[in-house]
């Protein structure tokens, strides 16, 4: 009788290597690593699982942020990958927002492009505090909105909000520029000491500002119309 | 040239090296010149003008197994079947939020990961060819993806941030596809844009691999697609969209104009029946027959001497001695089995569904109503019973339906997906004619007992001796109440639905004295 499987005796299963293969492994390589780091900074700073936004907490938290992810390369593509990781998989135990932005503001800021841009329009959750102490040099474009604290602390770098921005944008900041091409909550620009904030749509409210410019429809409403703070429009 | 001849010299070897899949032996035509490849119901057809084009590049040979392996590949790996099409098609559209921008990134996702895993695994052509064709924007941009995912030079220019992202995606991983190509749509999203403004000012540019659409499946693939699909934790919502995206393209392949589904032409897809229907064939409910009619056959009781002129077939040769003689030849006396004796089978059934404002809407979300009634009704037509309907709410002041008994399942499914509203009142008197309809009909009610006239709907099932199975929605006053006063009833059974798991659990007709009986 003839065997039936003769007809694949001399067929090779051996599939040959191709670049693909070796750019995810490397991708998977980073992407754990980066998962790693957070896991790292979640450990120190959610001990109580409470995490309040505070000038010490945020700067203890950017340290331990910046010293994870000063150990490996990576790039732009491997931010917003991680951005939707820590979105939708089991991989990452939780997201608390606060750690999470700063530890997304960290790998902007570290990362060798001058320019990264991130889609996020698909993101469930928004981020907070992105664009934490991004300096001089450095662009970031996000499309799609953010949470509170949007580009605290800034130090000379540029920050491209294609959505909305939440409360505190740009609180604290000491130079750079903001540009958010639809709307801004409450607090913007609060103890800000510098550089711009550019508002596509309407600002709901303003903060206490020490130094800085703040325009609404290519408006200048601070300094030259200054708003009373946190008035509703 | 292409021919007849090279193909039949060719296909021994592609379907080889594919590993004999069942697909007929492609076919040669002449076609557009802009598309290469077609590919309806299994068929595959290559276009001879395509090659005409290219045929001072190429070698006729290699084409034809350059687009016979990327053909099969799909067929073969991606998208395999008509779910996973839906499947990558819904997540696309989840990111492009268009119905034709999310099936051309699926469609393109599709092409990549069909040639990709070709090229890993076989040896082929396809590279070649790619470096040949004309390409528009976003086909130069793939072709660029594949230089660098391949590490073959296709001689594309790179448009360095598009492909590089492009290239990160896993597309030999299954179990990613959904996440993959989220991502693949999103980079190539603002592309899709583009190429759509150029087509409308330059004119529509096809994909010379050819278009993803239904043809490319048998009308039983699309069935079971769309059973998978429905059965997906997808939602109401979510089936609906989808289904309407593919309205259009379903008819034009004869999708629910053949029996089982909407006959006769002309006859509208119904996005929330089809969703019903595909969920319901998942379920199976089963039914317990009735006894009705006796057995008769004789069975040996006790035995009596045989005489001359009785038939020899009732002699027993052991008791008999093996002796053929009046006296002492002993035979069977048979009488007719009581105990084991009867037959059964199905009756028909009446089933009584209400739609008043306290039920689900099931054109807005999952009816957990409905769906226990197309089960339930799906189970009698299984079974060779037929299936009466009436649908209710405020049934004196004319919210109702009522279908006479009947098998046709598209019909029964139209009744019970009305959606009434308002209050909820049996008309029993309308009960009668039905009952009378068939011999001692089941009743199946669906309710959540909110009934404005429960005291007459108990009064009147009380008086009826028909098995009933009452499955009520959620728990409340009124469902307690209706249980309690049909509690001694030994020819009704209740049940209780709070989720969609809650549905299999459910067996139609069940008596408490039938299995007592039994037992």
């Amino acid at each position: 009788m003839k065997n039936p499987f003769d007809d694949f005796r001399d067929h090779r299963t051996r599939e040959r290597e191709i670049p693909l293969d070796s750019i995810i492994q490397s991708r998977d390589r980073v992407m754990s690593k980066i998962i790693k780091g957070y896991e790292k900074l979640l450990e120190e700073e959610v001990k109580e699982l409470v995490w309040l936004v505070q000038y010490n907490t945020v700067i203890k938290a950017y340290t331990l942020a910046e010293k994870a992810v000063k150990e490996f390369d990576y790039r732009a593509e491997d931010i917003e990958e991680f951005c939707y990781e820590l979105d939708t998989t089991d991989k990452i135990p939780y997201l608390i927002t606060g750690p999470a932005g700063i530890y997304i503001s960290a790998l902007c800021n570290y990362t060798q492009e001058g320019e990264i841009s991130l889609k996020l329009n698909d993101l469930k959750t928004q981020i907070n505090l992105l664009g934490y102490r991004l300096p001089v040099g450095k662009k970031v474009i996000v499309e799609g909105n953010l949470g509170d604290f949007t580009g605290i602390g800034m130090e000379g770098g540029e920050l491209v909000v294609d959505g909305n921005a939440k409360n505190y944008t740009g609180a604290g900041m000491k130079s750079g520029r903001i540009r958010v091409t639809k709307n801004i909550g409450l607090h913007t620009g609060e103890w800000m000491m510098g550089g711009e904030i550019f508002v596509g749509g309407r600002v709901r409210g303003m903060g206490k500002i020490v130094d800085g410019k703040v325009y609404e429809d290519e408006k200048l409403i601070y300094p030259r119309n200054y708003r009373q703070s946190n008035v509703y429009y | 040239m292409i021919s007849e001849e090279i193909i039949k010299k060719i296909w021994p070897r592609v379907r080889k090296k594919h590993l004999f899949p069942e697909i007929p032996i492609p076919k040669v035509s002449e076609g557009k010149e802009n598309v290469a490849l077609e590919m309806k119901n299994k068929q595959i057809t290559i276009n001879t003008a395509f090659y005409d084009k290219i045929a001072h590049k190429m070698d006729a040979e290699e084409v034809v197994e350059a687009l016979l392996d990327h053909g099969i590949s799909h067929y073969t790996y991606c998208p395999w079947d008509f779910h996973t099409h839906l499947r990558l098609f819904t997540e696309a559209k989840r990111v492009v939020k268009d119905k034709e921008r999310a099936k051309r990134s699926a469609g393109l996702f599709m092409d990549v990961v069909a040639d990709t895993y070709c090229v890993k695994g076989k040896k082929t052509p396809l590279p070649e060819f790619y470096k040949q064709i004309d390409k528009g924007k976003v086909d130069e941009v793939i072709t660029c993806l594949y230089q660098r995912i391949w590490g073959v030079d296709l001689c594309a220019k790179e448009d360095e941030e598009v492909v590089r992202r492009l290239a990160r995606i896993p597309y030999l991983d299954k179990k990613q596809w959904d996440k993959s190509i989220q991502k693949f749509a999103r980079v190539i999203k603002v592309l899709l844009e583009v190429e759509e403004e150029e087509n409308r000012q330059e004119g529509s540019q096809a994909n010379p691999m050819g278009d993803h659409g239904l043809d490319g499946y048998t009308l039983e693939e699309i069935d079971q697609g769309l059973r998978n699909f429905a059965n997906q934790n997808v939602g109401l919502k979510e089936f609906k969209e989808t289904f309407e995206d593919f309205k259009e393209e379903l008819k034009e392949v004869g999708y629910g104009m053949e029996g089982g589904m909407g006959r006769g032409e002309g006859t509208p897809l119904d996005a929330d029946l089809i969703y019903y229907m595909k969920l319901a064939e998942s379920y199976s409910i089963p039914i317990k027959k009735v006894p009705m009619e006796k057995r008769g056959f004789l069975n040996p009781h006790s035995h009596s001497p045989w005489e001359i002129g009785r038939p020899f077939q009732d002699v027993d040769v052991w008791t008999s001695f093996g002796k053929i003689m009046p006296g002492i030849t002993q035979t069977w006396n048979k009488i007719e089995g009581s105990t084991f004796g009867e037959r059964e089978s199905i009756p028909d059934c009446i089933i009584i569904i209400d739609s008043s404002g306290s039920m689900t809407n099931p054109r807005k979300n999952l009816s957990y109503a409905v769906l226990g009634a197309a089960c339930a009704s799906d189970a009698y037509l299984r079974n060779d019973g037929q299936v009466a309907v009436y649908n209710f709410s405020d049934a004196p002041m004319g919210g109702k339906a009522i279908l006479e008994f009947t098998s046709e399942r598209a019909k029964i499914y139209q009744i019970l997906c009305k959606y009434f509203g308002g209050g909820t009142a049996l008309n029993l008197n309308e009960l009668d004619p039905l009952l009378e309809a068939s011999l001692k009909p089941d009743i199946f009610i669906i309710t959540d007992m909110k009934i404005t006239n429960l005291g007459k709907v108990i009064g009147y099932l009380n008086n009826i001796d028909n098995r009933i199975t009452a499955v009520y929605i959620g728990e409340n006053t009124y469902a307690l109440r209706f249980r309690e006063a049909m509690a001694k009833k030994k020819n009704i059974s209740f049940y209780n639905v709070t989720k969609k798991e809650d549905i299999p659990k459910i067996v139609l007709g069940k008596i408490k004295e039938y299995f007592q009986g039994n037992l």
